[in-house]
């Protein structure tokens, strides 16, 4: 699968949510753990190592499981593997915290789901739908079957019934 | 530079919504030259989030490409042969080629386009929050309009404070049970002295928080989660009580004892 390397490298120069110098150790069996200047920006996680201003590699963080390990830990692994972790190590405890909440919060489909969330709660409270105002009711990103407006079927998405 | 593809691409094959799909042809890619000419390439394309997925087909296993849309405009464009739904999606970052695609009619053509002027993360940060203030306006309206509690036939209720072992409500995410300072969920372990359960029960979780002197929403958002918690135990005392009621004559004796 090829992908916007380029575009993805200015993304990393981006101000970022969160940014910390951690304790990181790979998936793979032996691997140690190393320090990487670690860099969440939008939903990717960007590592680096500390002396060097490209990143070495990028997390998309869609479907991940964020998991305190220890008091000071953290992993990452996403739900088609559960078990091939990224760890992380905090200075402390507030700091690992801090990355967790972070990390959850992080990805879009959180964020689709508390859009929707609001929307139905203001609806419920008043009676309007809140996405009229901007005209954007009907798009497909802010329905809860998220099927697309314009009727095609796309791959694996649940099929439920379109008006 | 590493890219955790295999986990990227399951998500494009998920069942996470997709945003807008349809065949485009492309321009760029393995072996194009670096001036787009020719009728470009048929592709199947998926957007999520601020994704953009190419496969061969609708049936495609594996995505071709993928454009992350961030940095990024989006307009109409000229295309090499006299195609006219072209479109492009051009990056602010320094000697990046804009991204030329071109969809099979104009009606085609302006939904992708509007589609993904709207795919970066910061559009929906800037919605979602735009609603979270907008629900807080709503709810302190709601609450201050509030003057006389609304009483419901509390004769169903059992006077006892609900089991408050929460599940740990899974929301995409594992959310632990030791929840962050600033969290509310400590508060609701016991009812507020001296008021009505009825009226407590319905006036929600915002103004709640407000009798408390608590804003309901926070400038992160992890107000969502603590409200989806609430709700989530709101359910299981309704579910509780809903069982009572069915068990038959129990909620009876409770009318008598009710003061």
């Amino acid at each position: 699968m090829r992908y916007n390397e380029k575009e993805l490298r200015a993304l990393s120069r981006q101000p970022a949510e969160m940014a910390a110098e951690l304790g990181m150790r790979g998936p793979k069996k032996g691997s140690v753990v190393k320090r990487r200047l670690v860099k969440l920006v939008v939903n990717f996680l960007f590592y680096f190592r500390t002396d060097e201003a490209e990143p070495l590699g990028a997390l998309l963080l869609e479907r991940c499981r964020v998991s305190q390990e220890e008091p000071s830990a953290f992993s990452i692994s996403f739900l088609e593997d559960p078990e091939r972790k990224y760890h992380f190590e905090c200075c402390g405890q507030e700091q690992c915290q801090a990355w967790v909440e972070a990390l959850r919060r992080a990805s879009y489909e959180y964020m689709r789901k508390s859009l929707i969330f609001y929307r139905n709660e203001i609806q419920k409270m008043t009676g309007k739908d809140p996405l009229e105002q901007f005209g954007i009711s009907e798009e497909a990103r802010f329905q809860l079957t998220g099927t697309p407006v314009d009727g095609w079927s796309c791959i694996g998405s649940r099929l439920d019934a379109l008006d | 530079m590493k890219l955790n593809k295999r986990s990227v691409a399951h998500y494009a094959l998920s069942d996470a919504p997709a945003d807008h799909t349809g065949f485009l042809r492309t321009w760029g890619g393995p072996g194009t030259p670096p001036t787009p000419s020719g009728t470009g390439r048929r592709c199947w394309f998926v957007l999520k989030g601020n994704l953009l997925f190419s496969f061969e087909s609708p049936e495609g296993r594996a995505p071709l490409s993928l454009v992350v849309l961030e940095g990024c405009t989006v307009e109409l464009a000229e295309a090499p042969v006299p195609e006219e739904f072209a479109f492009a999606i051009r990056f602010d970052a320094p000697g990046v080629r804009p991204h030329l695609l071109a969809a099979d009619g104009q009606a085609a053509q302006e939904a992708w386009v509007k589609a993904l002027s709207r795919a970066s993360f910061g559009y929906m940060r800037l919605v979602v929050r735009e609603l979270e203030s907008q629900l807080q306006d709503a709810r302190q309206s709601l609450a201050l309009h509030r003057s006389t509690p609304w009483k419901v036939n509390a004769s169903h209720r059992k006077p006892q404070a609900p089991d408050r072992s929460s599940p740990a409500w899974e929301n995409g995410h594992f959310l632990p049970r030791d929840h962050s300072p600033g969290c509310f969920m400590r508060d609701v372990g016991s009812r507020p002295a001296g008021r009505d359960l009825a009226e407590w029960e319905l006036q929600g979780p915002a103004s709640l928080l407000l009798s408390r002197g608590q804003s309901p929403v926070s400038p992160e958002t992890s107000c969502f989660s603590t409200l989806h918690n609430w709700y989530g135990q709101e359910i299981m005392e309704l579910r509780q009580r809903w069982q009572q009621r069915v068990q038959g004559s129990q909620p009876e004796h409770e009318q008598q004892d009710r003061p």
